[in-house]
């Protein structure tokens, strides 16, 4: 089923006189409990892609559909509310709170979500997520004290733990090395099946493709082939 | 979850810096405050603690109170129309104690009125002050000018002027010192600003506070101290925040991007600044007011609860503004930005 599409979407940037179409229509859906890979030359607009998709920038023509509903055409606060609820985020790094532990991270999450759990239900929820992602034994850790991967799979368990319709992941696994960026897609794959997660996810990295069930390729702002 | 809270726990120290820095501040502020308040009082008290009124003095004397001489008909003619007026006199001079050691003094003579003490002539009724130096009721004065003795009748409370002791004496011994037969000036409880008398000049109060030399120009330098800390310590709090929140355009890029709202992050500054602030003004208030208690009986130094509440709320308020202001780029913080920017 299609929970997600894009529509002709375009983007310009504009350098002072110079204006530069990033990209030039842009036609995408994405399926329910699949995960789809979003690879191409550097440059060819990616992540701007992915992040129009998340709402997190505003796109200059055409339409993202969520749940039959266009985006681009809402309020700042009704994509914030969107953004909140349905989306998930995994990005290069982590990005996590400095000043949270483990544990708290996903209580921010569960509160920005507004989900509107009782706190045992809250613990209950957060101790699954961390089993899920193999951090149950860091609780209580900061992110200061914790390893690239491991953080990686915090930030993970923070994109899902309000379990988000939609999962977009830019270069999850780039600051990982090989063994690592393995367990962390066979992670996604395992979270989009079990929770009929529709993911998007942008790789550079060849190996990582065998996790997707479908591959687009970008150039220059347009879906090739 | 206090979010706000774990970031202060997380961050001790530099939250600690800023507490302390408004907590000096703050501190400063109340003292310096405590002392021009103790200055005047020291210099005016006399003058501050009449109720309110008019003052005349006789317009030739350019505002100059010891200059003064109100012509003794029309003084005359003003007392027998209202009552409660008097007229009055003040003076420096010097009062010699049975060793000969020479006290400095403010000579306050007037016509009778329940405002300032009566004394018959040969009698002196001094400041407290002098009592706490060690002077008696029945202790004898002299004076230079004057051909008897002066006989301490008791003591009264907070009678200051131009930084002295007051020591009330009767007018026909004033005369008598001073070779004058005028009175400088007659006060009005209550009196009308507009109501005018040919030949005299009125004050209101605060009017009559200034034409005295010292007064005017250390109230004036003392207050525009509280009033340039109070900026400063706004500006402080201004740029502290600013710093703080530069270093956070990430961490809030990322908030706002898993979908916190704006306005949840400017409650979180303000609670910063809240707790922060009031921790800090609750204990410069403490010590203010210790250093009240414990300050030298010689020290002017007066704190009212008054104007330590009013000036808490003022800190708080440019605390709120500074931190307010210095927050308006959380507003502008794109969530892309801290991605694209790479680790927080
Ligand atoms: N805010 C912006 N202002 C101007 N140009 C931008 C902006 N963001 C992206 N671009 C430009 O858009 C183009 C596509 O960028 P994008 O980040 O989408 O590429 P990408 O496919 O993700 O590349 P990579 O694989 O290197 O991450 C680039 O040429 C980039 O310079
Ligand atoms: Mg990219």
């Amino acid at each position: 089923m299609t929970v997600f599409s894009i529509d002709e979407v375009r983007k310009t940037f504009s350098n002072g006189e110079v204006k530069e179409e990033i990209l030039k229509g842009v036609n995408l859906s994405l399926r329910e409990g699949e995960i789809t890979a979003l690879v191409g030359a550097s440059g060819s607009g990616k992540s701007t892609l992915l992040t129009i998709a998340a709402g997190l920038q505003p796109a200059s023509g055409g339409k993202v559909l969520f749940e039959e509903k266009n985006m681009t055409a809402m309020s700042p606060e009704q994509v914030r509310k969107i953004r909140a609820c349905k989306f998930g985020f995994v990005f290069q790094f982590a990005h996590l709170v400095p000043f949270l532990t483990v544990e708290e991270q996903l209580m921010l999450m569960l509160d920005v979500s507004e989900l509107k759990l009782k706190k045992d239900e809250q613990k209950a929820e957060i101790d699954k997520v961390l089993k899920l992602v193999g951090m149950d034994h860091r609780k209580k850790a900061y992110p200061s004290s914790l390893s690239g991967g491991e953080k990686q799979r915090v930030a993970i368990a923070r994109a899902i733990i309000h379990k988000p319709k939609v999962l977009f992941a830019d270069e999850p696994t780039a600051s990982l090395d090989s063994k690592r960026s393995k367990d962390v897609m066979l992670l996604i794959r395992d979270l989009t099946k079990t929770l009929n997660i529709t993911t998007l996810i942008v790789t550079h990295d060849e190996e990582m493709l065998s996790f997707a069930d479908r591959i687009i390729k970008m150039s220059d702002g347009q879906i090739a082939g | 979850m206090n979010i706000a809270w774990k970031e202060i726990k997380r961050n001790k120290i530099r939250f600690l810096i800023l507490g302390s820095i408004i907590f000096l501040v703050s501190l400063l502020t109340f003292i310096i405050s405590g002392l021009a308040n103790g200055l005047s009082q020291d210099n005016a008290a006399l003058i501050k603690d009449l109720p309110n009124g008019v003052f005349y003095m006789d317009e030739e004397a350019e505002e100059t109170y010891n200059l003064s001489r109100i012509d003794r008909s029309i003084q005359d003619e003003i007392l027998s129309k209202h009552k409660e007026a008097a007229a009055l006199s003040i003076q420096m001079g010097f009062l010699n104690d049975e060793n000969d050691k020479q006290r400095s003094v403010a000579f306050v003579a007037s016509t009778e009125s329940t405002l300032f003490e009566n004394v018959k002539s040969g009698e002196i009724v001094l400041d407290r002050s002098l009592e706490e130096e060690g002077i008696k009721v029945g202790d004898t004065f002299t004076n230079n000018q004057y051909s008897s003795k002066f006989v301490v009748k008791g003591f009264v409370d907070q009678k200051k002027y131009s930084h002295a002791p007051v020591a009330y004496i009767n007018l026909k011994d004033f005369k008598e010192i001073y070779r004058v037969e005028e009175m400088q000036l007659i006060f009005m409880p209550g009196g009308d600003l507009t109501l005018n008398i040919p030949d005299l000049q009125s004050f209101s109060k605060k009017d009559f506070l200034n034409t005295i030399p010292s007064y005017s120009a250390e109230q004036m330098s003392l207050n525009m101290i509280v009033w340039f800390l109070v900026v400063i310590s706004g500006m402080l709090f201004a740029i502290f925040f600013y710093m703080m929140n530069v270093q956070k355009i990430g961490l809030y890029g990322i908030l706002k991007a898993i979908g916190v709202k704006t306005s949840s992050l400017f409650k979180m500054m303000w609670t910063q600044m809240l707790f922060i602030t009031i921790i800090a003004l609750l204990l410069s208030i403490t010590f203010s007011q210790v250093f009240n208690m414990i300050a030298p009986k010689g020290m002017p130094f007066s704190l009212t609860a008054t104007t330590t509440g009013l000036l808490s709320l003022v800190f708080l308020i440019i605390g709120f503004i500074g931190a307010t202001l210095s927050g308006i780029q959380i507003k502008k913080v794109e969530p892309l930005q801290a991605i694209q920017q790479g680790e927080v």
